[in-house]
């Protein structure tokens, strides 16, 4: 419990028992109320700490990664891992099976998969954060749209959505990447375009159950123009599903990153990815089964807490039945 | 009256699902257009080879009516992809003629993972409710949230691993034993053609190919189905029909099948319809490790070949079929529920 008191310190919270005295549930409140019970469940907890350790690792990774670009030494970008993670290929410490040397093995080049795994979580972090915030915006302008002005608006922009949902979003990815030329930059572009539509249903039928209700009839009334009441009265409010919808989502969309970088789209080779990892290692499977194992063990620790920590915002935000 | 309703009902959403697709078609034709703009860098995904001239790059351009104005091209298009007259580049073949032959594979295994999906989620889903907060409910939870997690190839290899190459009992890879002549393809689903032809050894042999795809695709489907199965019988629970089924002395699965599934059904429908998308984009890597040679293995083989009018085309298609899909699954709603003509 002193670890979870800690934990609701550092982000902020007050103690339980004034959550428990707030009586009327003002936005502020309400998620209070929801980080408590958050990380009072024990599914949401144990999520909370595995989504922590990865983006914490991603970010510290990602500065010095980046620190290196910046400064022209790649070097600095492996300061904390055991071994160079892009080290030329050395046939003599090909695939060697975990020891203390090579805590999770090595490659077919010899190089250490610990470190390739942790060199290359910062850009799994990224993606998954890129394509959410932009499937979340275009899905929320398009779906606030729709639903608030309704008509032909709502009846265009929902065909469309329809027509986009049609498609699995792997499968469509794919064929965007494929046109855009294969690379990290052109995935994540594939995958925002196709990411969105489940966001614009989700703010769409929102908008709907919101329009209707006094506060927004009286911001109307009171002359207050509509983007001003999308934005401060209809987004703030349709937030609260799309944050629990959300959390899932990331999971999902780490497991379809890894998935196509699996088939040979996104981050190419020297560059580690997770995805790639795991379906280079096919060919010296069951043999050499660290090599398959490890990276896939990464990506289900990671997409599990995402999965945990969505199923019990769901429960709290939309009530326990769903 | 509810007959009129029926009618218009249908015909509304076939109307919907006319548009969807018209819209469909429209999509895929902006994206090649945006993604390429001139005539010069579509004609250079025709060619098929790095080394070209200039002439004929003109010649291809000329050829495929690259040059004429974009509505025109896009007449032409939607005409090419309903009289199946797409060349394939690599393969000197149409588009269709290739497609006709991998679509079948890959919609006769969705459908069996369906409906092995729905059958385990509902039966899950079902045990958890009736069993909610003890430790059943708890271990299909983990269950489920566990195959929802793991990535697609994870559970492909280990299956392959452990069932086909360390207690060889279930064959790795490949729709049927590579041995066997095929029936001849009447409708093109495997399994149909084998049981016409009465080839029943080939059809058990497609039917123990089928089983590792199967299980692994879902695998990633039917936590979705177990989960809403969960909740709406929860929800239905509380209601005082079923606790009148209870007082009447009936057990536990008899109120679940006579009243609460029966309720309950309706998200399960649409939840169906979706999962038939996921599960052909999880077929695209699942046929890939299986060697399963339908539409995901095919599409695999275009990416690598950078073969673009096949990965469009199939985008496409796939695309029309789960908009059919969906209006099937609203149809069946309709006749499920009535009360869903009426908005």
């Amino acid at each position: 419990m002193k670890v979870i008191d800690f934990l609701r310190r550092l982000v902020g919270l007050r103690s339980s028992k004034e959550v428990e005295a707030a009586s009327s549930a003002s936005l502020e409140e309400k998620y209070g109320s929801t980080w408590y019970m958050l990380l009072h469940s024990k599914e949401g907890f144990i999520g909370i700490l595995l989504i922590s350790v990865f983006l914490g690792w991603s970010i510290l990774e990602g500065m010095l990664q980046l620190a290196g670009l910046l400064l022209g030494r790649p070097s600095i970008g492996w300061l904390l891992l055991p071994h160079d993670p892009l080290a030329p290929p050395n046939p003599a410490a090909s695939l060697l099976p975990p020891s203390s040397r090579y805590p999770l093995g090595t490659n077919f080049n010899g190089q250490d998969i610990l470190s390739r795994l942790l060199y290359a979580a910062p850009l799994d972090a990224l993606a998954a954060i890129v394509v959410v915030s932009s499937a979340l915006t275009i899905g929320a302008l398009l779906g606030m749209t729709a639903g608030y002005f309704g008509g032909w608006i709502d009846e265009v922009l929902m065909r469309l959505t329809d027509a986009f949902l049609a498609f699995p979003a792997i499968i469509l990815a794919i064929a965007i990447s494929m046109m855009l030329g294969n690379g990290f930059n052109s995935l994540l572009i594939s995958l925002s375009a196709v990411w969105w539509p489940t966001y614009a249903r989700l703010f769409r039928g929102e908008t709907l159950t919101i329009k209707y209700r006094g506060f927004v009839e009286i911001s109307k009334l009171s002359g207050i123009s509509d983007l001003r009441i999308l934005f401060k009265h209809i987004f703030m409010n349709a937030l609260d599903p799309a944050l629990a919808f959300l959390a899932l989502d990331f999971g999902g969309v780490i497991l379809t990153y890894s998935s196509l970088a699996f088939l040979g789209i996104g981050i190419q080779p020297p560059y580690p990815e997770w995805g790639s990892m795991a379906s280079n290692s096919l060919n010296f499977f069951p043999g050499a089964w660290w090599y398959t194992f490890f990276p896939s063990l990464a990506i289900l620790m990671v997409v599990i807490g995402f999965v945990l920590v969505g199923d019990s915002l769901q429960e709290q935000l939309l009530g326990t039945m769903v | 009256m509810l007959q009129t309703n029926l009618i218009t009902f249908l015909i509304r959403r076939s109307l919907n699902a006319a548009i969807t697709i018209f819209l469909l078609l429209f999509v895929t034709f902006t994206l090649i257009h945006v993604i390429l703009p001139t005539p010069e860098a579509m004609a250079k995904i025709y060619v098929g080879d790095a080394h070209y001239t200039p002439s004929e790059l003109q010649s291809i351009i000329v050829l495929y009516g690259l040059n004429k104005p974009l509505y025109v091209q896009f007449v032409s298009y939607v005409e090419s992809i309903f009289r199946g007259t797409i060349m394939d580049p690599i393969y000197g073949a149409p588009v269709m003629s290739l497609v006709e032959k991998f679509l079948p594979i890959t919609f006769e295994l969705v459908v069996v993972v369906i409906s092995v999906e729905v059958t385990i989620g509902v039966l899950l889903g079902g045990l958890a409710a009736l069993n909610r907060g003890k430790a059943l409910d708890w271990g299909i939870k983990a269950l489920y949230l566990m195959a929802w997690a793991a990535p697609i190839f994870l559970w492909a290899t280990l299956m392959q691993f452990f069932f086909a190459y360390d207690l060889k009992i279930l064959p790795a890879m490949n729709v049927a034993n590579p041995i066997l002549v095929p029936p001849k393809p009447i409708t093109g689903y495997p399994l149909i053609d084998a049981a016409i032809e009465g080839d029943w050894v080939y059809f058990r042999s497609v039917l123990k190919h089928m089983i590792l795809p199967v299980v692994t695709l879902a695998m990633l489907g039917f936590g979705g189905t177990t989960r809403l199965t969960r909740s709406s019988t929860l929800r239905v629970m509380d209601k005082d029909y079923v606790k009148l089924a209870y007082m009447k002395g009936m057990s536990n699965g008899q109120v679940f099948k006579g009243t609460v599934l029966r309720n309950s059904v309706i998200p399960i429908i649409t939840m169906t319809a979706l999962h038939f998308g996921y599960a052909i984009g999880g077929a695209v890597i699942a046929e890939e490790i299986f060697l399963y040679k339908g539409m995901g293995f095919f599409m695999n083989q275009a990416i690598m070949n950078l073969d673009l009018p096949v990965v469009m085309t199939t985008t496409l298609l796939i695309g029309i079929s789960i908009a059919i899909a969906n209006l099937v699954a609203d149809i069946l709603y309709a006749v499920v529920d009535p009360r869903v003509r009426v908005r």
